[in-house]
C-alpha cells in the first residue's frame, strides 16, 4: 500500500503537468516578491515625506512627529534619522539653487539673507553620500554665531570648491546639498514653515 | 490574452506576494535602521560622548559640524534608565529619545530642562519605583537616548565639552 502511493506521488510529480504548477507557483512567489520590493524601494525613494518648499529650501511636515505612517516613518529612517519635531528644530534641505538649478561644485553659489527668525541657525553643506565633504581647514558650515554680517544685518557666505574670501563653506567639484537648521524657531516659522524668510541661494558662475 | 486569463490564479497569487512584501519591508525598514545603528553606538545602557562630526563621521547621515553629539542606547530589558545631565549653560542643549520603530517619544531643552536634567525612562506598561523622579515610557524595551550640545563658540569648546560629559545613563539603582 505504502509501496504503491509512494509510486504514484513520484509519477504525479514526475509529469509534466505537476511540474508546470511547482514552476509557475515558484514564479508567482518569486516575481511576486521581487515586485514588492521594486514598490517599497520606490516609495521610499523619492526623499522625505510631506514636503513643502519656500524658494529652494524644502521640508518635511512630518519629520520628528510620533505616530507617523508606515511609509512616512521608514523615510524619516531612511533620510533624516533622529531629526527632532518641528518645535524643536526646522530641518530645509536645498539641492537646487534658487533658479532651479542642480547644486554642484562646478559652480559658485552666494547665500545670503537676514538671521532666520529662530533662536540658532546653521548652513552646512553635504556630499550626494549624505556626509560632511572632506576639508582640512573644515569650512563645513556658516552659522548664527559665525557669521558676519554687514551693517544692515545682512550676510553673504560663498559655496564654493575654491577658497573664497570672507564666510566660505567648501564643497567638492560634485554634486552637493545645503542643509539648514532652525534650533528653536520662532512659533511663527514652525506654524508655517513654507513661508518663513530664508537665505537665498543664487549662483554666481561655473567653471 | 488567454494565457493571461488561464493563469488568472497564478497572477493573483503574485500579486497578493507582491502586496505582502511591499507592506512588510515597509514596516522593517525602521526597525532595521534603529538596529543597525544599536548595533554599532556600542553597549546598552551606558553613555558614549562622540567626537565633534567631521568628514570622517559616518555612523548618521548628515551629522551637523557644529553640535556635539552624545548617545546612550538603552535596552529596559534590565530595568528602567536612569538619566542624569548637567545642562551647558547659555546654550541650546537637548535631550530626545527615540524607540525601536525610530519615533521621537521625548525631547527636553535646556530652556525647559533648566540647571539639570534628571528622569528616568521606564518601559510601557511598568510601574517603576523611581523615588519622586520623572518618568518617561519608552513604547519599546530597545531604543536611543541622544544629547545634542550646540557649539556656540569656539572659545567655549573646551568648557561645553567637560560639562555635556558630565551626563550620566545607566540602569536605575545599579551604580
Amino acid at each position: 500500500m505504502a509501496q504503491s502511493s509512494l509510486s504514484f506521488v513520484y509519477c504525479e510529480w514526475g509529469s509534466g503537468l505537476r511540474m508546470g504548477i511547482v514552476w509557475k507557483a515558484a514564479a508567482a512567489v518569486m516575481g511576486g516578491i521581487a515586485l514588492g520590493l521594486v514598490a517599497t524601494w520606490l516609495a521610499l525613494a523619492g526623499g522625505m515625506p510631506d514636503s513643502v518648499a519656500d524658494g529652494p529650501w524644502q521640508t518635511s511636515l512630518s519629520i520628528g512627529s510620533a505616530n507617523a505612517g508606515a511609509r512616512t516613518r521608514a523615510q524619516v529612517a531612511l533620510h533624516g534619522l533622529f531629526a527632532l519635531n518641528r518645535g524643536e528644530t526646522i530641518y530645509y534641505t536645498a539641492r537646487r539653487d534658487e533658479s532651479g538649478g542642480a547644486l554642484t561644485g562646478d559652480c559658485r553659489y552666494r547665500v545670503s539673507g537676514r538671521d532666520p527668525a529662530t533662536r540658532w541657525w546653521s548652513i552646512t553643506a553635504y556630499g550626494a553620500d549624505d556626509f560632511l565633504i572632506p576639508d582640512p581647514g573644515k569650512h563645513y558650515s556658516v552659522s548664527k554665531n559665525s557669521v558676519r554680517r554687514n551693517a544692515k544685518g545682512e550676510f553673504a557666505a560663498v559655496v564654493a570648491a575654491d577658497r573664497a574670501e570672507g564666510d566660505w563653506i567648501k564643497v567638492a567639484r560634485a554634486p552637493f546639498s545645503l542643509t539648514l537648521r532652525l534650533y528653536n524657531p520662532d512659533p511663527s516659522v514652525a506654524a508655517d514653515p513654507a513661508h518663513a524668510a530664508l537665505p537665498r541661494i543664487a549662483k554666481v558662475a561655473c567653471g | 490574452m488567454s494565457a493571461l486569463l488561464r493563469n488568472w490564479p497564478w497572477i493573483a497569487l503574485g500579486l497578493a506576494v507582491a502586496l505582502t512584501t511591499h507592506l512588510v519591508s515597509v514596516e522593517l525598514v525602521p526597525h532595521i535602521a534603529m538596529a543597525r545603528v544599536l548595533a554599532k553606538v556600542g553597549p546598552a545602557n551606558a553613555i558614549r560622548h562622540g567626537r565633534r562630526p567631521d568628514e570622517t563621521s559616518r555612523g548618521v547621515v548628515r551629522p551637523s559640524p557644529d553640535l556635539l553629539y552624545s548617545t546612550c542606547p538603552y535596552d529596559l530589558a534590565a530595568g528602567p534608565l536612569r538619566v542624569t545631565a548637567p545642562v551647558p549653560p547659555g546654550t541650546y542643549w537637548s535631550v530626545s529619545a527615540f524607540d525601536a520603530d525610530t519615533d521621537n517619544f521625548f525631547v527636553e531643552n535646556d530652556r525647559q530642562a533648566g540647571a539639570r536634567a534628571d528622569f528616568v525612562i521606564a518601559a510601557q506598561g511598568t510601574r517603576p519605583v523611581t523615588h519622586g523622579l520623572p518618568v518617561v515610557f519608552s513604547p519599546t524595551d530597545r531604543g536611543l537616548v541622544l544629547f545634542r550640545t550646540l557649539i556656540d563658540s569656539e572659545a567655549r569648546l573646551a568648557e561645553i565639552d567637560r560639562v555635556r560629559k558630565a551626563a550620566t545613563c545607566g540602569t536605575l539603582g545599579k551604580p
